[in-house]
Formats: C-alpha cells, structure tokens, sequence
C-alpha cells in the first residue's frame, strides 16, 4: 500500500457482517477511496472464510485455516479494520451511530448492513432447535462433525441447496443420508411442479434416500432416540418414524435484521433497497442475503441468493457509498437451476466448485 | 566436578507443550494474583513454568500490571517473544499487548464492560486478524458464581483453562491454598468461581491453535517447587544458615526481606530493617566480624551508599554478603524496570583498591546457589561477595528442582587455634593462600583490632609502601582460590563443540535469553555456542580464553548502555568482542540477539550449511 | 585551676597502676594523642571499670568510627574494630545482634556522633540495642586538624569557620532523651573518679547507654573548652533530680551554660535482642536465641 494514512476528515464506512458481499465491499470501497477509515463488523470470532467449502470438514479437513479466503495481513495492508466478536445491539440512524453490545458508540457517514441471513426454521421445528445441527459456520460444521459417526446417518429436513450440497460431500464420504423433502426443497430456486419429480429422481440417482414430508403427514417431533439406536427420531403426523445420528434443517435463510428495528430504514423479511443497494436511510446500505431488492419486471422487493449476486452486491454498494451510480443486476444464470446432459442437477449455488 | 564444564545437550529439539500466557490488568483487578493462581497451578500439574510480572511504580490503583508465564514440557530459558494467549482484565491496559499475540493465538476479554466505552475503545477495535477473540461476560459469570465481581480474575483463568483443557485439579488446589490460608469461606467463593468460569470455557468452540500436551515424565519426579529468583535467594540464604540480617526497603529486593522476615524468627535468627543502606551494610559487617553468617539486600542506590563500607570489608577481611537486585539507573532511574547496569558498580566499586567476589547467578535455580555459596566464600576468602541479580530474575518465576539436602559447607572458616607457642595472635599473617586464620570475638586469646587503615600482619596502621604492597598483593590473590571454590559453577558453556562461528558470552538474567537464542540459530545452521560466566570477580579468565579460541566473533548481549561486561571482558582479556547493549526497560528480545548472531555468522563466512 | 599536662605523671602513678590491675585491659600502643588531652583520662577511666567488672577481654569488643577518639580501640587490649567514619553504631548494633554475650562499647568523638553518624543515634537509642556509646564531646575536629564540629559553640573561630562559627551548637542530651536511650549520663574529663564511676554505671547498664564526656582540645581550642572553662562550668546535677523523670532530665540537659554532670536519666525496658527473641518466640522458634552465639562461632 502506497499513499496515506488516514485523515482525521476521511469518511468512516461501518460493514457489518463478513461474509462474502461485506468483504466484496471493503475491498472495493478501498479502491475507491484509499485514505477511508473502513471498519467491518461481524459477530464471528473468524476472519472471512469460504462458507461454501464447509462439507470439506467431512474430507478431512478441520483447521478452519483452511477456509480463510485472505491471510490476516490482508487487513493491515488495506486498512480495514476488523472487528469480530462483536455484536451491534441497535443503530441511530439520525446521528449515525452503531450500538455495540458492549457499551461502545461506533459513528459511521456510511453504513453496509451485510449481516446475510440464518438458517431458517419453520415454527413447527422450533421448540426442536436444541436436538438439531445448524449449518452456517465453521463452528457448526465441525459439531456434526463430531456428533455424525463414521457411515452415520443425518436426516436431512426441507432439502435447500446448501443442504443438498453438504448432501453430496457426506454421501461421497460414506454416510447415509436421508432427505425428508417438502415446499422448501431446492430453495433459493423454484421448481415447478411438473418438474420436481424429474428433480428428485436426479438426487436419488446421487444416492439420497428419499421421503415427501406431505405422504407422512409432515414433522410432527424431533425427539431424543432411545438407547442402541441413533441419537435422533423424527416423528410423521401418520405416524410413522425415522431414526438418525443427526437432524439438520435445511428450509433456506432468513434475514439477519433484529438489530435494524426501529433503526429507520423500511423492512419487509430483509431491509428493503433500490438497485442502487440503498435503504431507505440515504446513509445506509444493504448488500446480500440481508436485502431485498426492488425488481421492476416483477413489481416486488425480491431477495438474490447465490455467491455471483451477493459478491456483486456488495460492489455495487461500495461504488455507491463512495458517490457512484452503478445498479444491481442479478446474472439470469444465477438463478437458474438445470438438468444437464447426464441429468445431473446443476445449479449456481454450486458453481463455485 | 569442574568449575568450567561443557553441556552438550541444551534443550531437546521438540517439546510437546510450549505455551505462554500473559494476563494484563490493573493492580486492582487481582492480575498478579491470577498469575501467580495459574503458575502455581500449572506447576502443581507437572508442567515447567518460568514467569515474570511487570508492574507499575505506583502503590495501589490503577497502574498496568502484566503477568507473563511460558509453560513448557522441559525447562525453558527465557520468556518468547510472541504470547499465545493473552487474558485482558483491563481493556485499557491490555490494548497496547495486543500485538504480542501470536497469529491463531488466543485473545480473552470482558464482552460486557460495566461502563461505557469510547470508540474504539474496546479490545475488539484492536484484535488482529490472525489472532482470535474470545468475548466472555466475566464480570457477569463472576457475580452470579460469587454475588461479586471481586473474582473477575479466577473466571478469566477459569475460562483459558477450559478452553484449553486443562486439568481442574491443580487449579483447585491452589485456588484453596491461597485463599484458604486467609479464610475458608473466600477459597470457596473462589472455587464456585472458577467451576462456573471453567464449564463456559469447556463449552466454547476453540478456534484458536494453542495446545497443550500432557506435561513432561520427568518432571513428575523429584523434588520441584516454582520459586521467583528473590524467594530462591532467600531459601538458598537459609539453607546455608543465615544467622542476621540487616536491610533497607528498595524495590526490587524488599521482598528479599519481606521474607526473611517471615522465616527467620521462626529459626530463631534476627532480622533488622535499619534506618538506611549504610547502617544495613555496617550491622551486616559488624555482624560477619562477630562470627555471624550475615546478608543484606538492595538495589543500585542503596549498592552507591553501601561502598565505602564494601572497602572496610576488603581492607578488614570480614565476611558480608551483599544481594543487589539491580534496576534501571543512574540515580532513582526506573525503580520497576529491569536493567544490568551496576557491574561496574559491584565489581569496581568503593575507593581504592578494593577487590571483592561478585557472582551473577543466570536463573532462579541459579538464585539459590549462588546466595548459599556467597555465604561460604564470604568466609573461606574473608571478603564481601556481591550477588549481582536484577529486576528480571528478582521477579520472575521458574520450577526449579531442589536437593533434599542443603548443599551449602555450614562452615567455611579458616578459624585460628590458640597453641602453646603461640606469643601473639597475628590477623592478617602472611600464608601460601594469602588467607590468614581468623579469630572471632569470643576467641580465647584471639583478641585483635581491625581497622579500615592499611595495617600490618598484628592490625595496628601502617602506612610503610613494603606493607600497603603486600597487603595489596594479599587482598588480590586470595581471591583467586574463589576461582576454584568446590561445587560452584564459575562459568559453563552450552551449545556446539569444538570451533564455531558465533560465541555468545552472557551473564546475569540475559543468559536465559541467549541460550533460547543459540537454539534459535543452531536451529538455523549457525555454528553457535553459549558460555555463561557467572564469576565477575575475580574473573575466570582461562576458561573464558578458551571459549573465546573457539570463536570466530564473541558477541555480549546485556542488558545497559556501556556493555559493561564487554568492557569487562576485553580489559580482562585484552580481545575483541562485540558488545550487544540495550536499555530497553525489559528483558532482551531473543531476536535480536539471533539477528545480531546472523549478521556476524554472515560477516565470517561460515555457515553450516556451507560446509 | 589550670591543670598542666606533665608526662611524668604516668611514671610516677606506673606502680599503682601495674598493681591496680588497670593495664591488664591496656595494649601496648601507646596512646597518640596530644599531650594533655582529655582522652587520656577515658583511657584510665575505662580499663579501670574494665579492671572492676572483671570483663572477659575475649568477650568485650570496643568499636568506634574515625577521630581522634576514634582510635581507643588500638588502646585496649580487647577485641576491637576501627569502622568508617560515623558508622561505630550500627557496625556494633550487628555486632550485638551476632553475639549476644558480647560486652560492645562504642566511643567516638562529637563529629563522628552528630555529623556524619548522626543518622544512627536516633535508632540505636529507640531499638534500645545493649552497648555503651561513651561519646567524647571537645566541641572541635581534631584529628583533621581543628576544623568546626556540630556542637562548637557560636562564635568559634577554625581553619573551615575563620571569621566565626555561625551556628548553633547540637545539644546531645537533649537529643538522645528525645531519641529514648534507656541510660543517658555526662561526665568530665577533668574530673577522672566521677568520669570512672560514670562509665562503669553506663557500661552495667542492660541497654542503650549514653555518657557525653566534655572534654578539652588542648591543642585547636585554647579559647572555648579549656580545662579553665570547663572547671568553672561544669556541676552536679541537683540532689533532687530524678533520673526517672525524662522531662527533668530533659531540663537539666537546657543548662548548657553550666553543663551539669551525672546520672539525666535511666530507665528500665526490653533490649533489641530481647525484643527480637521474644518476637521469635511469637513466631514459633522452638528455642529462643538469647545468649545463644551464633553457630558457626563456637
């Protein structure tokens, strides 16, 4: 890094979050501003890691090192400064301020909110959260890791890309999985009716075994199993059962914006945001599975998954930040999902392999 | 066994556990005492610990205070430059240290500051990428365990220890012995305390890279006990028999007497704060002249009013032994900093001709040896002995392993014994060894009067130039035979045999830290060895000769500004070495001694990996 | 009265004296000092109390710092140690400390005591350490020479004071009452049997014990303390004075126009050593370490 350090009059941009747009976004924001003080929040204790490599734990690989997507002198060397294990307990939005739950004030002149969403649970499953694995983090990945025996069995619920893709790595990694499937399969896509059985048909080829939460009466309870049999039991309205070493709820993402509540800017599910990645607080921006962005074909604030649109998102609201015009738009591809030639499922939430 | 003896074997290429931990708080956030908690813990458990706390010069409140331990699986030498965890009971304090973190070592702090803090404020503002935080609500852990914040610092050690893994056992065990002793009641607050703080530790995913091993067999075994340098110097003072002593409160050597004055009333011995340095030197030569095994302890103020005494003991051959703590100088300097600077004090102080022994022991078991054998040489050579110790090895912690019996001569007089024949007693008798039989008050017959005049054989003045010659010539060369004094180590060398690139000549505290550093450049191909001299005066000058023959350059790392030791080694030897001389308030930084031993490998062309 | 120093008074007293015993405690260097000195009177004074007390020469050290006074040691036929300047005390404190049984007189001259030393009197006096400080107060440095002492009187004129002294002279008793020595007495040089009997009170007493000896310089002060003016000076304390009463004693030693001889004060508490033995025993010594000599000197 040439030039200067920064002035005392150098706008200060506050990230939170750094996943993959938060990241994409203090990159860029440095190159368009170098003497910026640029901050990034996140609740993690981790630098920026690749999330999407998370099913490599089952190949072997446990130091979490081996995600991180830049080494840690990357941060000095770009002056970003880094703040993880730390959570943002509100924000004042007229004086630009951030609440830190630990009794500090951060102001910022602009604002990314990037905090991108958690695994979502439908509220028939939450009393049963405590006897099920999450799957976002390191951390996560390395707990079924521990809990899944070698050649176990996981019960997957709902059936979302990213647990289809863990889906994938633990099958090839000798394990047996089972996919309890319903409306939230293939999310973030939409697979038509007439299609899905072509679709299901593709992932039991992979070697899935296959159940229609609907044909069972749907979840009725996760509970503890027995002694001498796997740990978990998923139980059917129909009454029927299912045991596993482990139960993991794959129904998509959720928004992560408890924090913005009341903050100002207007949320539906996610904060809402023009093209331009703008709340509506001209100081505030939102990039991400955090955001949903207002698409004039379809008349609505849509959300934009897969790692091609959120990198892009959190370009386009660096140049914004920083006094420029740039517009989101989502790479038709990347929401695509296909069959391909030897019908395998092919979707941009795997592309990254 | 050899005075000047060679070890080949230094420290085993792997050691399973090589930890450092360092707590950073104010003085009022009980972070010493977590430091001294987990030292003794990790001891208890087996493993090797070697400590050093850094406090402020100011009495109570709100100074920084660090406490750091490296814990090993076999005896290190010297404290790392990098820590692997750092525990903040004081943001305020601990940001500064946050960089002594290592990348993927661990960082542990309050997440719930009970005040509000300015920007960037919060450790978490100041935690490197590579380093990892752990937010923990410690006060609010604390309060529920105890309905009190006041064991803040239990939880946070609790936290690191199940985070770690670490065995509660030893942990309990010294948390209720050293709250125990006080009051039953506030070792079991304390124990509640650090189960709570333990189970949240053990429930947090480690991201961190910090491992420890199981600590070393060896270790197991034996007689082993974690000692600062000032509580070896004591034991070592008691277990030759120290019969008085005499002391002026100076830091860094009152805890010297702070401690004796626990212990030596129990034995029956006497021990006298005085009104000042010079009444402690004089009751202590008074005391030697009466018979008695006699100390007293300072720092370099008290050393500058304790010379003119020093020569009264040279010149009136009377046994003192004298421990110097020394600290930053000249003057008040800086009483809580670390510094090497009175050798040329020890060694070439007081007026006149005024030879006397000084030793510099190198670490804390080194503390204990050399105040026990002062005693002896006081006495078998009649002399004041200097102990030069300092700040750093004052203060800082190690497990040393201790004879079952005390390995110190009880007597080492060369007493005079009335004879038929004998007319008149003569003190100062000229004798092969230049060491006169000496006759103590109490003596039947013995009866003599020293004096700080030059004198005769008899003690009566005499300025005659045949007397002050010889007498001149006796005070010198009896000392030489300390040179050779049974069971005691003058100098010792480690490392590579035979002819090497890169001799390090240390002495004093810093030896731990060129013996971490020869390893380092061993490690690296470097033809390295390391010769300690714990010997000031009178100076081993063959074997230092010798070890220098081997030595392409002799580099001398120490701890002031003059490279008093150089200088002393090249008047003693009249060759060159190259002085490495930092003031830098603290220990010397290990690599800076191996860039110093790179540079001058480079500069006579002799790698190993050459060869 | 004018007392003439006469170098043949030793000779015609030698028969007495060998017969008296005295020069058992005499060594055979002779005194340096100028003829006529006060000094020679302590001398006498203190081997015939020697002589009296039948004090064990191996168990009786003398140390003293560095005066004229300073050198008795060499006089003595004890053990004896010649220390630095000013530091006599705390040398004998050690001493003391050491070796319970030995019997340690400190003598020292006004400068070496409430000069250079005057730092250690405060705290042999309080710490009550069992020794007898016999301190020979002539009022002038003499062995340096006559320069002015601390307690030479205002107006004294020296080689360091030529036009006049300018200050105000120490008053020693005064000084170590305050400080708490338990024994606290001034004689004469010019009245030798008082001088004796005082020293032999001084060195029976078990604790610290202060006898100032005013003393004439025969050679540096031939205007001040003259053995003329001191004879006129001095007298008794009053038959009424009670050595008990540390405010009389205080009184008495205000009167330095007429410096008053005998007993000021006396009294009766634990010594250094008693105290720190009996401290011992609170710390659980199994034996006390009183009279015990220290192990490596029997």
């Amino acid at each position: 890094m040439p030039d200067t350090t920064p002035a005392a009059t150098a706008p200060h941009y506050v990230i939170i979050g750094v996943g993959v747009s938060g990241s994409q976004a203090a990159a860029e924001l440095r190159d368009h501003d170098r003497t910026a003080r640029i901050t990034i929040i996140t609740a993690s204790r981790l630098p920026f890691y690749q999330r999407y490599d998370l099913p490599r734990v089952f190949n072997g690989v446990h130091d979490w090192r081996t995600f991180m997507v830049h080494q840690p002198g990357y941060y000095s060397d770009n002056r970003i400064t880094l703040r993880r294990d730390t959570r943002v307990g509100g924000i004042d939005a007229k004086n630009r301020l951030l609440h830190l739950t630990h009794k500090e004030t951060v102001h910022y002149d602009k604002l990314l909110v990037a905090s991108g969403g958690r695994p979502y649970v439908p509220e028939h499953l939450v009393d049963y959260r405590r006897l099920m694995f999450g799957w976002g983090s390191f951390e996560d990945a390395m707990a079924v890791r521990q809990a899944l025996p070698d050649g176990g069995h996981a019960l997957l619920l709902g059936g979302d890309m990213i647990g289809l893709d863990l889906a994938r790595t633990l099958i090839a990694t000798g394990h047996r999985v089972t996919l309890v499937a319903g409306e939230h399969s293939f999310w973030p896509h939409q697979v038509p009716a007439t299609e899905r059985p072509k679709y299901l048909a593709a992932l039991q080829a992979l070697g899935l075994e296959l159940l229609e939460e609907g044909d069972l009466g749907g979840i009725v309870a996760v509970e503890q199993s027995v002694a001498g049999l796997p740990a978990r039991r998923v139980v059917f309205g129909d009454g029927s059962d299912l045991h596993g070493d482990v139960v993991m709820p794959f129904f998509g993402l959720a928004p992560q914006v408890e924090f913005m509540a009341g903050a100002g800017p207007d949320i539906e599910r996610g904060l809402l945001v023009q093209r331009s990645l703008r709340t509506t607080d001209e100081h505030i921006y939102a990039a991400g599975n955090v955001c949903q962005i207002w698409s004039e074909k379809d008349r609505r604030y849509k959300f934009y998954n897969g790692w091609k649109n959120v990198r892009l998102m959190g370009s386009v609201a660096a140049a914004n930040m920083t006094g420029g015009s740039d517009e989101f738009r989502s790479n038709p591809d990347a929401e695509a999902l296909r069959l391909d030639d030897q019908g395998r499922i092919q979707s941009p939430f795997w592309e990254y392999q | 066994m050899s005075p000047a003896t060679t070890d080949h074997g230094g420290k085993g290429a792997m050691t399973a556990t090589d930890i450092q931990i360092a707590i950073c708080g104010s003085a009022g956030d009980g972070t010493i005492a977590a430091g001294n908690i987990l030292r003794n813990a990790l001891a208890t458990a087996g493993y090797r610990v070697i400590s050093f706390d850094v406090y402020p010069p100011e009495i109570r409140g709100f100074g920084k205070c660090i406490s750091r331990l490296r814990i090993t699986t076999e005896q290190a030498y010297s404290l790392k430059e990098k820590s692997d965890c750092l525990i903040s009971l004081d943001d305020s304090h601990t940001i500064p240290h946050v960089g002594e973190v290592r990348d993927f070592g661990a960082v542990i702090f309050e997440a719930k500051p009970v005040a509000q803090v300015p920007e960037g404020g919060h450790i978490t503002a100041h935690v490197r990428p590579g380093q990892i935080p752990y937010g923990f609500s410690i006060r609010e852990i604390s309060e529920q365990a105890t309905s009190s914040n006041r064991s803040r610092n239990v939880v946070a050690l609790a936290i690191m220890a199940g985070l770690f893994g670490l065995d509660k056992g030893p942990f309990r065990q010294t948390i209720d012995s050293t709250f125990g002793k006080k009051n039953k009641k506030v070792a079991e607050v304390n124990l509640d305390a650090f189960e709570t703080g333990y189970a949240v530790g053990a429930a947090t995913f480690k991201l961190d890279s910090v491992k420890f091993g199981p600590p070393g067999k060896s270790v197991r075994q034996g007689k082993v006990t974690i000692l600062s340098g000032n509580a070896a110097t004591v034991r070592g003072l008691l277990d030759a028999g120290i019969d008085c002593y005499f002391g002026y409160p100076i830091t860094p050597a009152t805890s010297i007497m702070e401690r004796l004055a626990v212990e030596m009333p129990k034995r029956g011995k006497r021990l006298l704060q005085t009104e000042d340095e010079i009444s402690a030197i004089a009751a202590t030569v008074g005391a030697g002249y009466a018979g008695a095994r006699a100390a007293t302890a300072t720092s370099g103020p008290g050393l500058a009013l304790m010379m003119e005494m020093l020569g009264l003991g040279t010149i009136a051959e009377v046994p003192a032994v004298v421990l110097v703590s020394q600290r930053g100088g000249p003057s008040t300097g800086m009483p809580t900093k670390t510094e090497q600077s009175d050798l040329n004090a020890a060694v070439y102080g007081s007026h006149g001709d005024s030879p006397r022994i000084v030793i510099a022991p190198t670490n804390v078991e080194g503390c204990y040896r050399c105040a026990g054998k002062a005693f002896e040489m006081a006495e078998a050579y009649q002399t004041p002995v200097i102990v030069l110790l300092d700040l750093y090895l004052s203060n800082r912690y190690e497990t040393v392993v201790l004879a079952n019996e005390a390995p110190f001569n009880p007597d080492c007089n060369k007493r005079w014994r009335r004879t038929e024949r004998d007319e008149v007693y003569r003190r100062f008798a000229a004798s092969d060894d230049q060491i006169s039989a000496r006759a103590i008050p109490g003596d039947e017959g013995g009866m003599h009067v020293v004096t700080g005049l030059e004198h005769n054989e008899l003690g009566r003045p005499n300025d005659t130039p045949e007397i002050h010659t010889a007498m001149s010539v006796k005070r010198h060369d009896k000392l030489k035979a300390a040179l050779r004094h049974p069971d005691f180590t003058i100098c010792k060398r480690f490392g590579d045999d035979g002819p090497i690139d890169v001799g390090l000549l240390g002495w004093g505290s810093t030896f731990g830290e060129c013996l971490e550093a020869m390893f380092m450049a061993r490690a690296e191909g470097i033809r390295c060895a390391a010769m300690k001299v714990v010997m000031l005066s009178p100076f081993p000058a063959d074997p230092v000769a010798e070890f220098m023959d081997d030595c392409k350059a002799v580099l001398v790392p120490e701890l002031n500004f003059q490279g008093q030791f150089a200088r002393l080694v090249q008047a003693e030897l009249a060759r060159p070495v190259v002085p490495l001389a930092k003031v830098s308030c603290g220990p010397m930084r290990v690599e800076d001694i191996v860039e110093e031993i790179r540079r001058l490998a480079a500069q006579v062309h002799q790698p190993l990996a050459a060869e | 009265m004018t007392i003439q120093p006469k170098p043949v008074y030793l000779d015609e007293k030698l028969d007495e004296v060998r017969q008296s015993g005295r020069l058992d405690y005499r060594s055979k260097a002779l005194p340096t000092w100028c003829p006529g000195c006060g000094y020679f009177a302590m001398v006498e004074s203190l081997t015939a109390v020697l002589n009296r007390m039948q004090l064990p020469h191996k168990d009786t050290v003398i140390v003293s710092g560095i005066g004229c006074a300073s050198r008795f040691p060499f006089f003595i036929s004890t053990y004896g140690i010649h220390t630095l300047h000013g530091r006599a005390l705390p040398v004998a404190t050690g001493i003391k400390m050491a070796n319970d049984r030995l019997h340690v007189i400190v003598v020292g001259g006004d400068g070496d005591g409430f000069a250079i030393g005057g730092g250690h009197v405060p705290h042999a006096a309080r710490r009550n350490v069992d020794i007898t400080y016999l301190l020979f107060d002539n009022g002038v440095y003499g062995l340096t020479k006559g320069q002015t002492s601390p307690t030479s009187v205002l107006g004294f004129r020296t080689s360091t004071s030529p036009y006049e002294n300018p200050d105000r002279p120490l008053n020693p008793l005064l000084m170590v009452l305050s400080h708490g020595a338990s024994w606290v007495g001034q004689a004469y040089a010019g009245k030798p049997d008082h001088l004796t009997e005082m020293i032999a009170a001084a060195v029976a007493h078990r604790g610290f014990s202060y006898l100032n000896i005013l003393s004439p310089c025969v050679t540096f002060d031939k205007t001040e303390r003259t053995y003329s003016n001191l004879g006129l000076q001095v007298a008794d304390l009053p038959a009424n004075h009670d050595s008990t009463n540390v405010a009389m004693a205080m009184a008495a030693a205000m009167r330095t126009d007429h410096p008053l001889l005998g007993l000021y004060y006396k009294e009766d508490r634990p010594t250094l050593n008693e105290n720190l033995d009996s401290l011992a025993a609170k710390a659980g010594a199994g034996t006390p370490a009183a009279g015990k000599k220290p192990v490596r000197a029997a």
